[in-house]
């Protein structure tokens, strides 16, 4: 694949962007007709707090906000929500509404905390994170999730009574938004058990940020593996190195089209690492298929490797640095 | 990490550091003394849901049960329930339940003060059905000593007397989760929490054992238990954060050994080995782990972020060792295993203009193997001595550092650039660090406000310190050509493009296309290239006020090739591997009648092909594909009977079948010297039927 030009072609001109930005910081104006006035949060707020914004936001109407009442969030006696006495309500997470309330509704003057609203993804956020930069979220800023704009919003259904990407059935179809591919792996015939709500997305990643890769939940992706496989832990006598040292060396993590989630069948994924003298490096064909003339049959069925090598997470047996004890 | 890329980065927190912007958003200051919220309808009271039902399965299948506790053939209770009190004064609790009547059933109750304190207890069940039907002579499944009958024993499997000594065992395990935990807020700044979880995991699984090249696939009893803890204390103000937390987890398995007798160990072989009449597996050790850790976050300015962490952790494991053999007796002791771990983070981002942030990121990674190094006196399974060995103690540090810019050209565009440098150092690998440099670009634009596209693009190039050194200690050595593919040097490209086009308000279509892959140039034997190719489209379309339709299609092929040397010198074979997957989805929800019924259906079909080539230059036929074929549909109706009753009602139909060479016809008997346990590659049709009263309150 000849990627490199291009590549560095986009680059080159994405750096013209950035480098551009300390001279430039306005757009350029059209020549032709004057453009709309830009459409801009409001600076007042409302005269009534919610009840101003409830006239209009009625039960069964086109922009249903009662469920709010339900959730968290709406819960007075809590003086850390927008609803307790002396906060902004409504206006805690929209933004001063009273351009909005005076335009008659509309997109302009409130942020609607939705992908169409005429704020960028940063803007909306930071009404959420004036409360919620402590605990998952500290380091949110400069995520791969904020980095690539995602909002807030875009995964978290504030005024339902239950957020579906807190829930652990749900939560997977929030993610498949834009993670196609593991909507894909899941399905695969060996799979972690996301597809039947046993287990979901939040139980590896840290979706608001971490400094993993990946996202984990743990710093490193064994960390990770480890609060559900303990017994692959060791430290072991005779350790596998690769499996110490990144399980996804030889594992895909979401699904796989291999028995025990692996990237390829043995033999020939340990093939691709052992290639000493003698069995290992020799070639299995399709000659070691039953009622095939070649023998050999150990090494490429049922287990293939693992029928002697069972013992590949690591063995703490005086005799097993073969990892067959 | 490279000493200049230590200063780069300096430079950049410096620079960053400085930056700052003034933090008005506008907004003018308001009286809310009059804001009384008399339209707020705050919940107040008991409410939920409460579900009743049965439900049948039409077949036993170990793998359409493997994880949704339907793998028996019958009927079922339908359990559940989803209840919400809340009181004036914050005081609250929640208790959720779910498919109580299958072992999947879990329990989450939590109550407390919104805003001051809270506990929760949960318990929770999770089967891992792994296959129906195992086949062993063995006496003593489940146990930690496996033995045969008298006379059981043959040179060959198919000398074994299996008709009428094979005993069917299922494979499956179960998990069990109890857990407690609580958080207080004494004040709006601080909040300490506390979760501990007790689990144990009981019943069996696969594994073999092998008396040198004489092998057996054996049943291992699983009998776990893992304790977990998590404390923490946090604070958090408008501009800084912190953290401080402390992680401990406690693995403990009542069987260190699994012991078999010898279904080889004939009265001629035990004369030349009289050792081998039993083998023993150790089985997982006892270990634990705990560590230490600190979060903090830090608004240096309105647009300026710093956040860091770090975990101080240490692994441990001591169990007592086993014999050398079942008739050597072993080293005594323990291991006295332990390893380090340090794990630090930080990042600083900047919004240096209303267009324009820098971010700069850094990690470490070390896990560094303390486990004291011995020579210990092999026993070759059971059988002769081999020469003694030292153990490895692997450590592994990696340090990376990420630099990105990101610009706003537009409200329609936007740009970004980054670069990564990555640093992993390994003790006993044939090269001591290996340094990955890789970057990338991407463009983000709303060409219209009906079209979003992003494209990214990536380029990185792994090389590794100098040259391969066979690592000292390992016997026999590796083919000094051999590259393993986490160490070798590599070129990476990545390609990725997303569009998204809402033509109308009701439909939208989003498509997308991935590409990876990767070139291990100077790999003459190993992996020497690996693709990924993923191209997906979905489309989601609200057809009418009452029916909503949203469809997937996803396509994907991994694609590698390797190489290989049975002569100890240059390559003499060749492998291609190539898996092609293909997965579509059809949702459907309609009401039928406006609030009275409501009716849906979910399609999904998963089409998997795995072609492996090997070519030696000998003619061979090809390898048979292995395929996997699930069609999975789900049919569901909530009809309401009246405002606080409805009936809920649904039926899953699922197919499965599968071809795997690996697997298929291969009976105890086939491999002369592997006794295996004659598991088939799944198939199943199974279908399952519910319905459930469902009441509101």
């Amino acid at each position: 694949m000849k990627l490199k030009k291009p590549l560095f072609a986009a680059l080159l001109l994405l750096s013209g962007f950035a480098f551009s930005a300390a001279a430039e910081d306005k757009p350029a104006a059209k020549a032709a007709e004057p453009p709309p006035a830009p459409m801009s949060m409001g600076t007042e707020y409302t005269e009534k707090g919610a009840d101003t914004c409830l006239q209009c936001h009625v039960e069964g109407g086109d922009f249903p906000v009662y469920e709010i009442f339900k959730t968290k969030h709406g819960n007075r006696a809590d003086k850390r929500t927008p609803f307790a006495p002396g906060h902004l309500q409504c206006e805690a997470c929209h933004g001063p509404g009273k351009k909005h309330a005076d335009n008659g509704g509309g997109p302009d003057g409130i942020n609607s905390q939705k992908r169409t609203s005429f704020l960028t993804p940063q803007q909306r956020n930071k009404y959420c994170l004036a409360c919620h930069q402590n605990g998952a979220r500290t380091g949110w800023i400069a995520s791969t999730h904020d980095a690539n704009n995602v909002a807030c919003s875009d995964c978290h259904k504030i005024h339902a009574e239950r957020d579906p990407v807190l829930t652990k059935a749900t939560q997977p179809d929030v993610c498949y938004k834009c993670h196609k591919k593991e909507r894909a792996d899941f399905s695969k015939p060996s799979a972690h058990p996301v597809r039947f709500g046993t287990m979901t997305c939040s139980d590896c990643h840290a979706p608001h940020g971490a400094n993993t890769a990946a996202l984990l939940v743990k710093p490193t992706v064994n960390q990770t593996c480890y609060t559900c496989h303990a017994e692959k832990r060791g430290p072991f006598l005779w350790e596998h190195a690769p499996v110490a040292e990144d399980c996804t060396l030889c594992h895909y993590p979401h699904g796989s089209v291999n028995q025990w989630r692996l990237k390829k069948n043995p033999p020939l994924l340990c093939q691709q690492c052992h290639s000493v003298a003698g069995h290992p490096s020799v070639a299995r064909t399709s000659a070691s298929l039953p009622g095939g003339a070649g023998g050999g049959q150990a090494f490429l069925l049922a287990g293939s490797c693992l029928n002697c090598h069972s013992q590949i997470h690591g063995s703490n047996h005086p005799s097993g640095y073969k990892l067959m004890r | 990490m490279k000493t200049s890329n230590q200063l780069l980065l300096l430079g950049v927190l410096s620079a960053l550091s400085s930056a700052t912007a003034a933090a008005a958003d506008g907004a003018a200051a308001v009286d809310t003394s009059q804001w009384k919220c008399e339209s707020c309808k705050f919940e107040q009271g008991v409410s939920g849901t409460l579900d009743v039902g049965a439900g049948t399965v039409s077949d036993k299948s170990a793998e359409f049960g493997q994880y949704n506790g339907l793998q028996k053939k019958g009927g079922f209770f339908i359990g559940g329930a989803s209840v919400r009190s809340r009181g004036a004064d914050g005081t609250y609790w929640n208790l959720d339940a779910s498919n109580l009547g299958l072992d999947t059933r879990s329990v989450d109750a939590e109550g407390g003060k919104q805003g001051s304190y809270k506990l929760r207890l949960k318990y929770d069940e999770t089967p891992h059905r792994i296959w129906d039907g195992a086949l062993t002579p063995f006496a003593g499944s489940g146990g930690a000593s496996l033995t045969l009958p008298a006379g059981f024993a043959a040179a060959t499997t198919a000398g074994m007397p299996l008709a009428g000594q094979l005993n069917q065992v299922d494979l499956a395990t179960q998990r069990k989760q109890v857990g407690v935990g609580g958080s207080w807020i004494p004040n709006t700044n601080w909040e300490y929490a506390f979760n501990y979880r007790h689990e144990t995991r009981d019943g069996n699984k696969a594994t073999a054992g092998s008396f040198f090249v004489n092998s057996t696939q054996l049943i291992e009893p699983t009998d776990y238990v893992t304790d977990q803890v998590d404390a923490s204390a946090s604070y958090a103000s408008k501009k800084f954060q912190l953290k401080f937390a402390y992680y401990g987890s406690k693995f403990t398995n009542s069987n260190h050994s699994l012991t078999w007798a010898d279904p080889y160990g004939t009265a001629a072989f035990l004369g030349t080995f009289p050792g081998a009449a039993a083998g023993q597996l150790a089985l997982p050790p006892d270990n634990q782990f705990h560590q230490v850790s600190a979060t903090a976050g830090y608004q240096i300015s309105d647009k300026t972020r710093f956040s860091g962490d770090i975990a101080i952790g240490r692994m441990t494991q001591n169990d007592s060792f086993l014999p050398y053999g079942t008739a050597v007796p072993g080293p005594g002791g323990s291991l006295n295993g332990r390893a380090k771990t340090l794990d630090a983070g930080l990042k600083l981002s900047s919004a240096v203009t209303d267009r324009l942030r820098l971010n700069a990121a850094y990690t470490h990674n070390d896990r560094d193997n303390e486990t004291p190094q011995s020579l210990y006196a092999v026993i070759s399974t059971d059988m002769f001595p081999g020469a003694p060995r030292t153990n490895l103690p692997y450590s592994f540090k990696q340090d990376k550092l990420k630099l990105s810019a990101d610009y706003r050209v537009s409200e329609r565009l936007r740009g970004a650039v980054g670069a990564d440098f990555d640093s992993h150092k390994r003790t006993y690998a044939e090269v001591d660090t290996t340094h990955e440099n890789t970057a990338w670009g991407k463009v983000t634009s709303s060409l219209t406000d009906k079209i979003d596209l992003t494209l990214k693009l990536a380029h990185g190039e792994r090389r590794n310190s100098g040259t391969f050194q066979p690592i000292a200690g390992i016997t026999p050595p590796e083919n000094p050509l051999l590259r393993r593919f986490n160490l070798a040097n590599r070129t990476r490209d990545t390609v990725g493009l997303r569009g998204d086009f809402t033509p109308m308000e009701r439909l939208s279509i989003g498509l997308g296309l991935d590409t990876s892959e990767d070139k291990y140039a100077d790999s003459t034997i190993g992996l020497t290239n690996a693709k990924d190719y993923n191209l997906n489209g979905d489309v989601s379309l609200v057809v009418s006020e009452r029916t909503n339709l949203r469809l997937f299609a996803i396509h994907q092929e991994i694609k590698s090739k390797q190489a290989g040397s049975q002569t100890f010198s240059v390559p003499d074979w060749f492998a291609d591997n190539k898996d092609t997957i293909d997965t579509f989805g059809l949702g459907i929800k309609h009401a039928a009648i406006k609030d009275k019924l409501d009716i849906g259906a979910d399609w999904s079909a998963s089409r998997s092909r795995s072609q492996i080539d090997v070519s030696t230059g000998v003619s061979n036929p090809a390898f048979p594909d292995i395929r996997a074929k699930l069609d999975t549909l789900k049919l569901y109706a909530t009809y309401r009977l009246k405002e606080s009753m409805s009936l809920q009602a649904g039926y899953w139909i699922e197919r499965y079948s599968t071809q795997d060479w690996m697997l298929d016809n291969v009976v105890p008997s086939t491999i002369p010297n592997v006794l295996t346990m004659g598991l088939q590659a799944p198939q199943y049709h199974v279908n399952v039927l519910s319905l459930a009263l469902r009441y509101k309150f």
